[in-house]
């Protein structure tokens, strides 16, 4: 046998029985979710809303077949039951993964990346009760559907690419926003495929830094007959995102911007609820938070606690003052332990220059 | 008969790689002893023995990428000068229990494989392999302590999942330096944060602390 032929021979056999001792094939369980107490006031004082709600709860399971092959899921009800168009049952992540070291890929109902708060929503992870304005409308957290995700990482730096089914056209055409625009991979099309691109760096410890951009032309569904059978509403979204968590200090920043623009031969319109005709025109919407918090946990010998402060405006169309609303929250956060975390915090929260005010309790954890 | 004896070979391999997965601890040394015990060698024609052979010393030298990168870790941080040594230590019972009860993690196993590090016959390290469990998979780390108990570096030898690799950074690693047996482990406070890679962040945090408490309980009975 020639020498050549036993190295190939050996290099097999090596890269066969070549095994990770230390990983067992099996399952595991997860989950999060949160309770909340939130009670509102108008602008002279009146409750407008005084409600308690188990908002979420989520169980996460997965499997693990190798070390670099596994499954991973979430399935998450919200407000606590389901029936007669009341709460929610979704399945919110559900995907085949393999990863290998420095790099993977995921295939089934994935995540985009898009803002903090998308892939990393469980409660103990951010200050108020309930997630930031800014991570509904601006980034439609939580943001799922069916497609498949390429990811890697060198030196500190994280890239990801994630291709998704197309937004649903005719609802952003009717709600003008990406969050009833989610197809949340309920019978979705891949016509065009909806394009996210992210990166971030977090080799500097205690600090994220990223961003994203996310592109897709939103079919308009056949049934809307004014709008040319091929139209689209072209969706962009950019955004850009930073947190330092270190040394007590506790900071995030986020800022995003969608520009949402038709595509197609006749301008559509629709009725309104008044009966009034209304054209589509293109708009954008934008948005920023910013949290500034410190740890006083130090102080009184316990895990965490941090007062806080808020500021934030919400602009769902930046053509229409109505539409744009300005945000000072303040609050305390306290982690007696690192996946439980008791919150509460307060708004004075002001759109087109009627300023209502927000009460809010809650109760989150994950395990 | 050539593909007769590739089928056998082929075989061999399956049955071996089965047998690690159903029995993890089994070394391939056993494996070897195994088919030593059933005649399966010395049945064998003289033309398979090179195969034979092959196939041994594949699954001797080539079994375990782990231990590989280990020592490619330890050789980095002190050169080629120094000589190491793998050893196993066993965990009993009680001595396991003084370690979790006060770091609240307890050890994926009841064993540890660990290296010395010496130069002219004194010893200047040690290195530990340990695994904690991060959201659903082990997370298999390295640190080295000086003969003090001082942690001289760490070093995740294999990550298995799509988020939290971040633990993997040398920046963030490199707070654990001189940490010893009576420092303050508490993230947030003397250990920074990652964003999205919390759970790895705690889990590991408290593994590390693991072998930092061991190290002063069982110093006296290392090889």
């Amino acid at each position: 046998m020639s020498t050549i032929f036993k190295i190939v021979l050996l290099s097999i056999f090596s890269l066969a029985i070549a095994q990770d001792e230390f990983f067992q094939p099996g399952s595991s369980i997860g989950g999060y979710g949160e309770m909340h107490w939130n009670k509102a006031n108008d602008a002279d004082g009146n409750i407008t809303k005084n409600e308690m709600d188990f908002h979420r709860f989520i169980i996460y399971y997965g499997y693990n077949w190798t070390d670099k092959w596994s499954f991973k899921s979430e399935v998450e009800l919200e407000h606590n039951f389901v029936a007669d168009g009341e709460g929610e049952l979704e399945l919110e992540q559900a995907f085949v993964n393999y990863h290998a070291g420095n790099w993977g890929f995921q295939g089934g109902v994935v995540l985009p990346t898009a803002g903090l708060l998308n892939e990393y929503h469980e409660p103990p992870l951010f200050l108020s009760v309930e997630r930031p304005t800014y991570s509904k409308y601006i980034i439609p957290t939580t943001w799922f559907g069916n497609g498949i995700a390429f990811y890697g990482n060198y030196s500190g730096f994280n890239f990801r690419l994630a291709i998704m089914e197309d937004l649903e056209g005719e609802n952003i055409f009717y709600k003008g926003n990406i969050r009833d625009g989610r197809g949340k991979g309920y019978k979705t099309t891949g016509i065009n495929l909806l394009k996210n691109l992210s990166a971030s760096y977090t080799g500097i410890n205690g600090l994220r830094i990223g961003g994203s951009l996310t592109l897709n032309n939103a079919p308009l569904a056949d049934d809307n007959e004014e709008a040319s059978s091929d139209s689209t509403i072209a969706v962009q979204l950019y955004e850009i995102n930073a947190k330092y968590d270190a040394n007590n200090f506790y900071a995030v920043f986020e800022y995003g911007k969608s520009g949402f623009n038709y595509d197609g031969a006749n301008l559509p319109g629709y009725l309104n609820d008044d009966d009034e005709t209304v054209i589509w025109s293109d708009f954008s919407s934008s948005g920023y938070y910013f949290d500034l918090g410190y740890n006083i946990g130090g102080f009184i010998n316990t895990n965490k606690l941090i007062p806080w402060v808020r500021i934030s405006n919400v602009s769902k169309n930046d053509d229409d003052v109505s539409k744009q609303t300005d945000y000072l929250r303040f609050g305390l956060t306290w982690w007696p332990i690192y996946d439980v975390a008791f919150k509460t915090d307060f708004a004075n929260v002001t759109t087109d220059g009627t300023t209502t005010t927000e009460f809010n309790f809650g109760i989150g954890y994950k395990f | 008969m050539a593909l007769q004896q590739l089928n056998l070979i082929l075989g061999l391999v399956i049955s071996s790689k089965f047998s690690q997965v159903i029995f993890p601890l089994e070394s391939a040394q056993q494996v070897f002893v195994g088919l030593i015990r059933f005649k399966l060698i010395s049945n064998i024609s003289a033309n398979l023995k090179p195969f034979i052979l092959i196939l041994i010393s594949a699954i001797l030298f080539g079994g375990s990428p782990i231990k590989d990168a280990s020592e490619v870790f330890i050789t980095s941080q002190f050169g080629d000068s120094v000589s190491i040594k793998m050893n196993t230590l066993h965990l009993n019972a009680e001595l396991k229990s003084q370690v979790q009860n006060t770091v609240r993690q307890t050890f994926y196993r009841d064993e540890l494989y660990y290296w010395t590090i010496s130069q002219n016959d004194s010893t200047l390290a040690h290195a530990f392999l340990d695994n904690v469990l991060g959201k659903s998979m082990p997370i298999t780390f390295l640190v080295l302590l000086n003969t003090e108990g001082e942690i001289i570096s760490s070093e995740v030898i294999k990550y298995r999942e799509a988020y939290g690799g971040e633990v993997g950074n040398k920046n963030w690693l490199s707070q654990f330096i001189q940490f010893s047996d009576t420092s303050d482990y508490s993230v947030g406070k003397n250990i920074d944060g990652i964003s999205g890679a919390t759970i790895s962040v705690n889990s590991l945090s408290r593994g590390i602390r693991k072998i930092a408490l061991l190290y002063p309980l069982v110093k006296d009975d290392l090889k």
